[in-house]
């Protein structure tokens, strides 16, 4: 699914045949021809690898002897200049994420994505980390997705068989719906579930995003003071070691006078805490004092039996105070 | 005298064994490096900076603790037959910077770095301190223990 | 004004922070950027690389392109499940990365491993270093030869070799790779039945095919052109980078841990690391080329000493909780086929279920940090040999 929406592979129609469409009595020749030229392209994929990490050893193992994709007609080509297909193998990160980009609206039109492996489906257990996309489909559209991790080059031969049914059916006007993984149409409905397409990136969400996380990242006892604070951001190149040392002593110090702060308001509630508890424990005291006052009052009022009730019913108000 | 006896000589701790880390103060990190290469722990092997959030003020400790880093740095002798390795660590405060080992090893170059990126430990004396890891418009450190790990960094995440 | 930069050497070192002037026109210098995305700079690396018409003048690398956080998400995972996360890092010999992190965990643990376990991991470990250095040799050979030139036969031939592993790590555990087959306290999965009968007959084929190979690259003019006496690494700078592997052996230091500080079953057979003096690319090659040999031999020792008894000392499939460490930090260094695999461990997060630092030391980016000293007075084209001859893997390198 592309970005803004839009498929970008279905609204591409060759500007030979959209002449030639112009042309009367031509219908039947540019069909043909264009079911010539699907056939032609769907068996000659030639493959821009964006191979990055484990995934692309066995794409590179699948270029070899044993599999040997290239009997499909594929060829792997290093330019993206060349290329019809972006296999995306591998996790791909925050730093890398905008080469892809950029590598993709290079490619020539009419082009198509294979999503290579777990991690650029979705991540794998990557996602969750700060540097990594969750999903390739974020940044490029996906035409096929290759689950495993990572798939054996046949699951591979598999997934680009299954492009090349697509792109047969495409050109009869079938499997037009772009293809979304069921994650990310939750992510479009489900506003709870972190969805993170740029440009629909809404600052409720990343906040909404951001407390849950602090909540995962972090053990026990450690504190947010750094929200506060702030992370402490890059310097200018120009102003050397001295400005980071700067920097880092500024910032260890505004933790601090936030440590104290906060060793401050807990000594403060701690010793609220004991005020009102030593003011229960008093007026608990003064309870117990007028109840058995109360009692010797009433003994020396009635009789015996009378006394023995109001005796037991103090103990009993002393048990509920604290 | 052995190895180990001058360390204890000039870092002023108690040294059984080097593979077994121990405690170095800051300013006889750069020295003692300089004497481990000289008694043959000429191998650069690694260092690891690693972040101590301190403690946020609770029953047991009222006054909470502060931040506080820890630099441990390895070195190997490389000996055909017997190979062992040197550890020892430099405990820092918050926002105090450690030797860098450039001079002496160029592999302290690109490690430093990476424990500036990573970590926020800053190394003095380094010839080119950037960050190697995270791209360069990156805020925070993300090993520290207070870093959130799903901290987003829109466009891309 | 003319930069006259010459290849690093111990006489008249390379200085890689110098300060070139890219407007001055009289010294009329271009810069090339080479990668993140291209092939044959094995994976996701970029250099920036200042000519000077075609002599590199200053080579500035960046890696962090495959920065995962894998030492963050350490941090967060029980420890039986952290080998499932380093199986990735170094993707081209998963099978030692795993036995790199149980090993701190069981020295921090006291955790005892039983013999056959030891002997078992040390004999996967080999074939692993076989499988990872057929790679190396093979991409090494495109990087040199082209992909039209000589050099796809190279890459073919690696490769096909390499699937005979491959299967044989498959009927063992499973997976092609990514075999998950350590845990702490032993293995996971025991030699099924018939295996040597599978084992032994690839060996044999990859030693004979080894041979062929050679002839192909060594007895040829251009390669020979195009490696000897290029990307010199003397062993001074090697140490105080810290080249471990191959590299280092290739620049003639003598330390390998497997027979320098024994762990697993090295302590009990004899080691031989083939070491050269020379330092230059084909140096490296051929050091992996012997290395295949050496662990071929290994192999078939490993195999055919396999103690009996059992495989893991704990019981299995005792919960992710089963491994507690209270306290204790250590530093722990195996050799893969790349280097010494560090691994520093500072235990006691999470309440002693998960480790409080994690950090690895990835032998690939010591190897890298290599580029500023090595690339500055050699052609363009030499460049290209020269990061295909180090081996790096950059899920290693950038974590
Ligand atoms: S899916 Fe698995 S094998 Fe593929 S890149 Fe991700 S971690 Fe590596």
């Amino acid at each position: 699914m592309a970005v803004d929406g839009k498929n970008d592979s279905l609204t591409y129609t060759n500007p030979a045949m959209d002449l030639m469409a112009r042309l009367p009595g031509v219908d039947i020749f540019t069909s043909t021809v264009d079911r010539l030229l699907t056939w032609g392209s769907s068996n000659s994929l030639w493959m821009f690898p964006m191979a990055t990490s484990c995934c692309g050893i066995e794409f590179m193992a699948s270029a070899t002897a044993r599999v040997d994709i290239d009997r499909m007609g594929t060829i792997v080509r290093g330019s993206p200049r060349q290329g019809d297909v972006m296999v995306v193998a591998g996790t791909i990160t925050v730093k890398m994420a905008p080469r892809v980009k950029k590598l993709w609206d290079q490619m020539p039109e009419p082009k198509w994505c294979v999503a290579m492996g777990s991690c650029a489906i979705s991540g794998d257990f990557y996602r969750d980390i700060y540097s990594v996309i969750p999903g390739i489909d974020t940044v490029v559209p996906v035409d096929i997705y290759v689950p495993g991790c990572p798939p054996n080059p046949e699951q591979l031969m598999a997934g680009l068989m299954r492009l090349q049914e697509k792109m047969r059916a495409q050109q009869r006007g079938e499997w037009t719906e772009p293809e979304i993984r069921p994650e990310t149409e939750k992510m479009n409905t489900q506003p709870d579930i972190r969805r993170l397409l740029d440009d629909e990136r809404d600052e409720g969400i990343s906040q909404a995003q951001y407390d849950g996380s602090c909540s995962l990242g972090m053990h026990g006892n450690e504190h947010r003071r750094h929200d506060q604070v702030g992370n402490p951001v890059g310097v200018d190149r120009e102003q050397g070691v001295e400005a980071l040392i700067l920097r880092a002593q500024a910032h260890a110090q505004a933790m601090e006078a936030l440590r104290q702060e906060a060793a401050q308001e807990f000594a403060a509630a701690q010793a609220a805490k004991e005020a009102k508890a030593k003011a229960a424990a008093e007026a608990k005291a003064a309870a117990a004092a007028k109840a058995a006052a109360e009692a010797e009052a009433a003994a020396a009022d009635d009789d015996a039996s009378v006394a023995g009730d109001a005796a037991d019913e103090a103990p009993a108000g002393d048990g509920e105070t604290p | 005298m052995t190895t180990a006896e001058k360390v204890a000589a000039l870092t002023g701790t108690e040294v059984q064994e080097l593979e077994t880390e121990f405690v170095v103060a800051p300013e006889h990190h750069f020295a003692l490096a300089e004497l481990l290469q000289s008694e043959g722990y000429t191998f650069y092997i690694t260092v690891a900076a690693t972040h101590f959030a301190g403690e946020v003020p609770n029953k047991k400790n009222p006054e909470g603790s502060p931040e506080t880093f820890q630099v441990a740095t390895v070195l190997r002798k490389p000996e055909p037959g017997a190979s062992s390795f040197a550890c020892w660590r430099v405990e820092l405060a918050a926002g105090e910077p450690i030797d860098s080992l450039v001079p002496l090893f160029e592999g302290a170059d690109w490690q430093g770095r990476e424990q500036f990126d990573l970590v926020g430990v800053v190394f003095k004396n380094h010839p080119d301190l950037r960050r190697l890891m995270m791209p360069e418009d990156w805020e925070g450190h993300p090993l520290r223990r207070d870093y959130a790990i799903e901290t987003a960094h829109p466009p891309w995440r | 004004m003319s930069l006259s930069i010459q290849p690093y050497s111990a006489e008249q070192p390379v200085n890689p922070y110098l300060d070139v002037d890219l407007y001055d026109p009289d010294a009329d210098l271009m810069v090339l950027n080479l990668g993140p995305q291209h092939p044959s700079t094995h994976g996701v690396f970029r250099v920036k690389l200042i000519l000077d018409g075609e002599v590199i003048v200053k080579a500035i690398g960046y890696p962090g392109y495959l920065h995962r956080g894998v030492e963050k998400l350490c941090e967060k995972l029980n420890y039986s499940n952290i080998k499932a996360i380093i199986d990735k890092n170094d993707y081209i010999s998963p099978m030692i990365n795993e036995q790199a992190v149980n090993m701190a965990f069981e020295k921090l643990a006291g955790v005892e491993v039983p013999r056959r376990a030891l002997w078992l991991r040390s004999l996967l470990a080999e074939f692993q270093r076989i499988a990872s250095h057929l790679i190396a040799l093979g991409t090494f050979g495109l990087d040199v030869g082209g992909a039209l030139g000589g050099g796809a036969s190279a890459f073919m031939y690696c490769f096909r070799d390499r699937e005979m592993i491959l299967d044989v790590f498959e009927e063992l555990s499973g997976c092609r790779f990514h075999y998950n087959t350590h845990c702490v306290g032993g293995n996971r999965h025991d030699v099924p039945a018939g295996w040597d009968r599978m084992v032994l007959p690839a060996l044999e084929v990859i030693e004979a095919r080894l041979d062929e190979l050679v002839d192909m690259m060594v007895n040829n003019q251009v390669f020979v052109d195009r490696t000897q006496g290029v990307g010199v690494i003397p062993k001074n700078l090697a140490l105080g980078l810290g080249l471990t592997g191959p590299n280092g052996r290739a620049s003639g230091i003598d330390c390998d841990l497997r027979r320098d500080a024994p762990y697993n079953a090295y302590g009990e057979v004899e080691v031989r690391p083939a070491v050269r003096s020379a330092g230059d690319c084909q140096a490296r090659f051929l050091c992996r080329v012997d290395e295949i040999r050496e662990s071929a031999r290994l192999a078939r020792l490993f195999l055919a000493g396999l103690p009996e008894g059992p495989i893991s000392g704990t019981k299995p499939n005792k919960g992710p909780t089963s491994v507690k460490i209270k306290e204790g930090r250590c530093y722990v260094g195996l050799s893969t086929p790349r280097g010494e695999l560090g691994t520093y461990l500072i235990a006691g997060g999470n309440k002693g279920l998960s480790p409080y630092r994690l950090k690895i030391r990835p032998p690939s980016l010591h190897h890298l940090a290599s580029i500023p000293y090595i690339l500055p007075g050699n052609n363009l084209s030499d460049a290209i040999a020269i990061l295909g001859s180090l081996d790096p893997v950059m899920g290693e390198a950038d974590r």
